[in-house]
C-alpha cells in the first residue's frame, strides 16, 4: 500500500494534524495562564475560546484535506467517502444551532 | 455554574493528567477515567463532564496521529471507510444525548464502562498476518513495517460490514459517554475483521479524533463545553498520557495493568451506584 499516493495524503494531513495542535494547544495554554494572571485581560478568553475552536476545527480540516487529495488523484470512491463523512460534520453542526 | 479559580483549573489540570495517564497505560483514552473523575470528585454535572472528555479525546487523537502518520501503521483507506459509520453514529449520540437525563446516562456510563473493563482482562492478542511481503493487501489491507520482527506485516480486511456497524456503535458511545470508543472497535477490527492489532489501534485511534468531533460540536452548541474546563483538562490530558507511554513503552508491566482494569471496574461501580 505504500504508493506514493498514500505517501503524499499521509504527509499532508500529517501536517495539518501537527498544526492544528501546536495552534490550539499553544493558544489554551497561553489563554489560561491569561485567565488565572489577568482575567480580564481582552486576550484571556479570546485565546482559550480560539485554542478550543482550533483543536475542534482540526479533524475537519483533515477531511476537507482527505477530500482535497483524493480528488486530486481522482478516486472518486473515497472522494465520495471523504465527502460523506464533512456531510455528518455539516449535519452536527446544523443540530447544534438548531 | 461553575466559576473559575486558579485552585480549579490546577485541580482539573491534575485531573486530566492522571486520567490521560491511567488511560495511556491500559491502552486507552483519558475518557474512561475522566468522566467519573469529573462527576463523582468535582460534582460536575453528567453533560459537561462528557463535553469536556470530548474535547480530551480530540486532543489525543490528534497530537497521536500526527506522530504516527507517515509509518503506515494507520489504514487510512480503512479508516476513512469506516468514519462514515463512526461521524453518523457520533451524531445520533449526540442528538440523543439531550434526550436522556443525568442520571441515566450516568448509569449508562457505569455499564459500558464496566464491560470495557471486564474485556481488559481477557484481551486476546490475535496476529492476523500474512508473512509473505508480496501477497495482495487487497483494496483495503495494509502493509507496515513491525519494528520487532524486522519484517514487512500484510494483511487483509474481512467482513467489512460487521466493521461499519460496530463502528456506528462505537461513535453513538462515543458521543453519550465522552469517550473515544477504541475499545469496542480494536478488539472488533483485530478479532473480526482481520486487521492486525497495532494496525487497528493506529487506525482506531485516527478515526476517533474526527468522531468526538460530531459530539463535541453538538455539545458545544448546548453550552455543555467551557473553554477554560476544556483548556485545563486537555493540556492535562496530553502531559499525563505522553507520560504513560512512555511508562507503558518501557515497561510491559502485566500486573499493573490487571490493577488498572481493577480500579476501572471500581469506578464504574460507583458511577452506577452513585447516579441519582
Amino acid at each position: 500500500m505504500s504508493t506514493p499516493a498514500v505517501e503524499r495524503l499521509e504527509h499532508l494531513l500529517g501536517i495539518v494534524l501537527h498544526a492544528g495542535a501546536v495552534a490550539s494547544t499553544t493558544l489554551l495554554a497561553v489563554g489560561l495562564l491569561l485567565l488565572m494572571v489577568a482575567p480580564s485581560h481582552p486576550w484571556a478568553s479570546w485565546a482559550t475560546t480560539a485554542g478550543l475552536l482550533i483543536l475542534i476545527a482540526t479533524p475537519v480540516t483533515r477531511v476537507v484535506t482527505s477530500v482535497a487529495q483524493y480528488a486530486v488523484e481522482r478516486d472518486w470512491l473515497f472522494v465520495t467517502l471523504t465527502a460523506m463523512v464533512l456531510v455528518v460534520l455539516l449535519g452536527s453542526l446544523l443540530v447544534a444551532r438548531g | 455554574m461553575i466559576t473559575i479559580s486558579v485552585a480549579l483549573v490546577a485541580v482539573l489540570f491534575l485531573m486530566g493528567a492522571l486520567a490521560g495517564t491511567l488511560g495511556a497505560l491500559l491502552g486507552l483514552g483519558g475518557g474512561i477515567f475522566l468522566v467519573p473523575f469529573l462527576v463523582l470528585v468535582l460534582h460536575v454535572p453528567m453533560h459537561l463532564a462528557v463535553g469536556t472528555s470530548l474535547t480530551t479525546v480530540i486532543a489525543t487523537s490528534t497530537v497521536v496521529s500526527a506522530g504516527r502518520l507517515g509509518r503506515q501503521l494507520v489504514n487510512l483507506r480503512l479508516g476513512m471507510l469506516l468514519e462514515v459509520a463512526t461521524t453518523l453514529g457520533g451524531l445520533t449520540g449526540g442528538v440523543v444525548a439531550a434526550t436522556i437525563p443525568p442520571h441515566v446516562l450516568q448509569r449508562v456510563f457505569g455499564v459500558v464502562a464496566g464491560i470495557s473493563a471486564l474485556m481488559m482482562f481477557r484481551r486476546l492478542d490475535r496476529r492476523n498476518v500474512i508473512l509473505d511481503p508480496s501477497a495482495d493487501p487487497g483494496r483495503l489491507g495494509g502493509r507496515y513495517h513491525e519494528d520487532e520482527s524486522g519484517g514487512e506485516v500484510t494483511y487483509r480486511v474481512k467482513r467489512i460490514p460487521v466493521g461499519m456497524g460496530v463502528s456506528f456503535v462505537a461513535g453513538s458511545i462515543s458521543s453519550l459517554l465522552g469517550v473515544g470508543g477504541g475499545i469496542i472497535k480494536v478488539p472488533a477490527l483485530n478479532g473480526w475483521c482481520g486487521v492486525p492489532l497495532r494496525a487497528a489501534a493506529a487506525t482506531s485511534a485516527f478515526m476517533i479524533g474526527v468522531t468526538a468531533t460530531t459530539g463535541a460540536i453538538i455539545y458545544y452548541g448546548r453550552g455543555d463545553i467551557v473553554p477554560w474546563m476544556s483548556a485545563s483538562t486537555v493540556l492535562g490530558v496530553l502531559l499525563g498520557s505522553r507520560l504513560g507511554m512512555a511508562v507503558s513503552e518501557k515497561a510491559r508491566a502485566k500486573p499493573l495493568k490487571l490493577l488498572l482494569a481493577i480500579v476501572l471496574c471500581f469506578v464504574c461501580v460507583l458511577m452506577f451506584v452513585r447516579a441519582r
